[in-house]
């Protein structure tokens, strides 16, 4: 669908650097990395906003290096909405249609649609000045949705909004991958949206794209120890729950996760490495997840041992070199490891 | 908050500024009576150079925003060779004499094979109205680029971006964004270079010349009628000026000052 080929951009402050990329068709993709890392070039290289200093972009199999943005099928959303304030908020939802010479009705019956379906139709005549930064982004998705693109841009799509308005939205951009299917890219740096949302995730630092794989390759298996920083979480895992008595069962592979968190249907779980207890012995406990299993790894990390369990899904337990060498813990050794429902995050 | 002695001596000497601004103001205002200033203002001399005044200023300005918005833009937005010179020779006449740049302007317009040129095409500059027009222009134009520039700098190029995905070309996208979204520097930049225009003299003595009911501006009226001792219409195209320098201002403070910025 996308197919970006060695594309590198100097822009002085931000470069990119031998970009090579494959996005499928209706794939979500994340883009994540640190601030700075060209995340924004090279969705604005793809949009065509800037012109690659070398290497080629093509969009279902056209070379489209030197086509302009209006012709490319692309639409994009930034970060602080970029709403046309001198335009109502219809008026801004229906730019594109305008550009695109659609009738006049045709283009309202559109805006209504789609101010309907992202919650915004009490705002249409209403100018973007006085909104709230959730409803300007809900616009802001509306104005790139509505002329039906090939591949919906999204840099940093939630990073300005609070934490309440980022969740819901988050779920928003969910819902409108399925129902319309866009080839999404979305970048960010925050590896919960990346693991919530990513088919696929693209690593980049320094202008480079160091790492492509799924969420569970990317986050299980960084190929570096700057995706392994970055990322810097461990027991990360994607599952589906049941909300019983204000307790979630998520079910993760093989294994029933029990969480104080209340969210029902596909979520993300993370539980913290120093938050799971380990020991040799059943251990009679208040805490709701238990589980036994075999060591497979054990990683020294200076003062902190991380030990890899196998549970059937992987945990990760970090534990002091101390009570590591008193339990005589090993590759091989059978355990069991326990945590609180309080301590399993659901995202 | 007035209670220290550089509190009190800081506020006393504003005053005393306020004091001496407005003593000049009073000083030409109390010169005159009503009745002898309108006389003066109907009198076909001050008509003809209110006239000519405005619509030499109004030319000149719609020529300063015509060549500024692209150019400013230019500045604003694109980094290419040589821009830091370009950009401060663009910024000369801001501190050049009017005088010098009028010397410039007649050595160009009156010596060269281009004004020659241009003359055989009919755009005779010096000594004549033209010429009024290009030195308001010339004198002017550093002032709209820079308030210009600093309105489209205040502006992200994202919402360019944002209408470039959306189906505009580079230049419908700045029509339809950024240019809108200029309205009040342009407002603002339009009326001090109008302002200015109307009260331009040293540029526009050296090219058009000082030339009664040719080249007769209300600046140049009031110093050919102060040369030879009508006060009274002096005095009349002096109140005009003012009233128009009191009105611009009033505009322009009304727009924000500076611009606002999305």
């Amino acid at each position: 669908m996308i197919r970006i080929e060695h594309v590198s951009k100097d822009l002085g402050e931000f470069k990119l650097d031998d970009a090579t990329l494959h996005i499928d068709e209706g794939e979500y993709f994340i883009i994540l990395g640190p601030t700075g890392a060209g995340k924004t070039i090279l969705i604005e290289t793809i949009a065509g906003i800037y012109r690659p200093d070398s290497g080629e972009v093509f969009l279902n199999g056209a070379d489209v290096t030197n086509i302009l943005p209006k012709d490319r099928q692309i639409s994009m959303v930034y970060q602080d909405y970029m709403l046309f304030p001198h335009l109502t908020v219809a008026g801004n939802i229906g730019f594109g249609l305008r550009q695109k010479k659609v009738g006049r009705s045709e283009t309202r019956a559109k805006v209504d649609e789609i101010a309907d379906l992202l919650g915004v139709s009490h705002l249409l005549l209403r100018y973007p000045g006085t909104l709230s930064g959730g409803e300007k982004q809900r616009i802001a998705i509306a104005r790139a949705v509505v002329t039906e693109p090939a591949v919906l841009l999204l840099d940093e799509p939630l990073s300005a909004l609070d934490s309440r308005t980022t969740e819901r939205l988050r779920a928003e951009l969910a819902r409108i991958h399925k129902l319309t299917g866009t080839t999404t890219i979305h970048v960010t740096h925050s590896f919960e949206e990346a693991f919530a949302l990513g088919d696929r995730i693209a690593v980049m630092c320094g202008g480079r794209i160091i790492q492509v794989g799924t969420p569970d390759e990317v986050f299980r298996r960084p190929n570096s120890k700057f995706i392994a920083d970055f990322v810097g979480v461990e027991n990360l895992f994607r599952g589906r729950s049941v909300v019983h008595d204000d307790i979630s069962e998520v079910r993760v592979d093989g294994i029933l996760v029990v969480s104080s968190t209340v969210a029902s249907g596909d979520v993300s779980v993370s539980i913290r490495p120093e938050d799971i207890l380990i020991s040799k012995r059943e251990i009679e406990t208040s805490a709701r997840n238990s589980f036994s299993g075999e060591i497979t790894e054990v990683k020294d990390m200076g003062g902190i041992i991380r030990v890899v369990v196998d549970v059937g899904v992987p945990f990760v337990v970090a534990l002091t070199k101390r009570s590591y060498e008193d339990m005589e813990l090993a590759p091989g050794t059978r355990v069991c490891i326990v945590f609180k429902a309080s301590a399993t995050h659901l995202f | 908050m007035l209670n220290s002695k550089f509190g009190i001596l800081t506020v006393s000497i504003a005053l005393l500024l306020t004091i001496f601004i407005l003593s000049l103001v009073a000083c030409i205002l109390t010169h005159t009576s009503p009745h002898i200033l309108l006389t003066s203002i109907a009198s076909q001399e001050i008509g003809f150079a209110i006239k000519l005044s405005l619509l030499t200023s109004a030319i000149s300005t719609l020529m300063c925003i015509a060549v500024s918005i692209p150019a400013s833009y230019a500045l604003a937005r694109y980094n290419f060779f040589g821009k830091t010179l370009l950009s401060t020779i663009l910024d000369l006449p801001l501190a050049l004499p009017p005088l010098v740049a009028g010397v410039g302007l007649l050595l160009l317009f009156g010596t060269t094979s281009f004004g020659a040129w241009l003359s055989d095409f009919g755009l005779k500059f010096v000594f004549t109205p033209l010429g009024i027009i290009i030195a308001q222009f010339a004198v002017n134009i550093s002032f709209m680029l820079r308030i210009m520039r600093s309105t489209f700098e205040g502006i992200s190029p994202r919402y360019e971006n944002v209408a470039q995905t959306l189906g505009c070309t580079p230049m419908q996208a700045f029509l339809q964004t950024t240019l809108p979204m200029s309205k009040n520097g342009l407002m603002a930049g339009g009326i001090i270079t109008w302002s200015k225009g109307i009260g331009e003299f040293g540029a526009a003595l050296m090219v058009a010349g000082a030339t009664r009911m040719k080249t007769e501006t209300l600046p140049i009226s009031l110093y050919l009628n102060m040369s030879c001792g009508d006060l009274d219409l002096a005095m009349a195209a002096a109140v005009i000026l003012i009233i128009i320098s009191f009105v611009s201002l009033y505009i322009f403070e009304r727009r924000g000052g500076v611009t606002r910025l999305y």
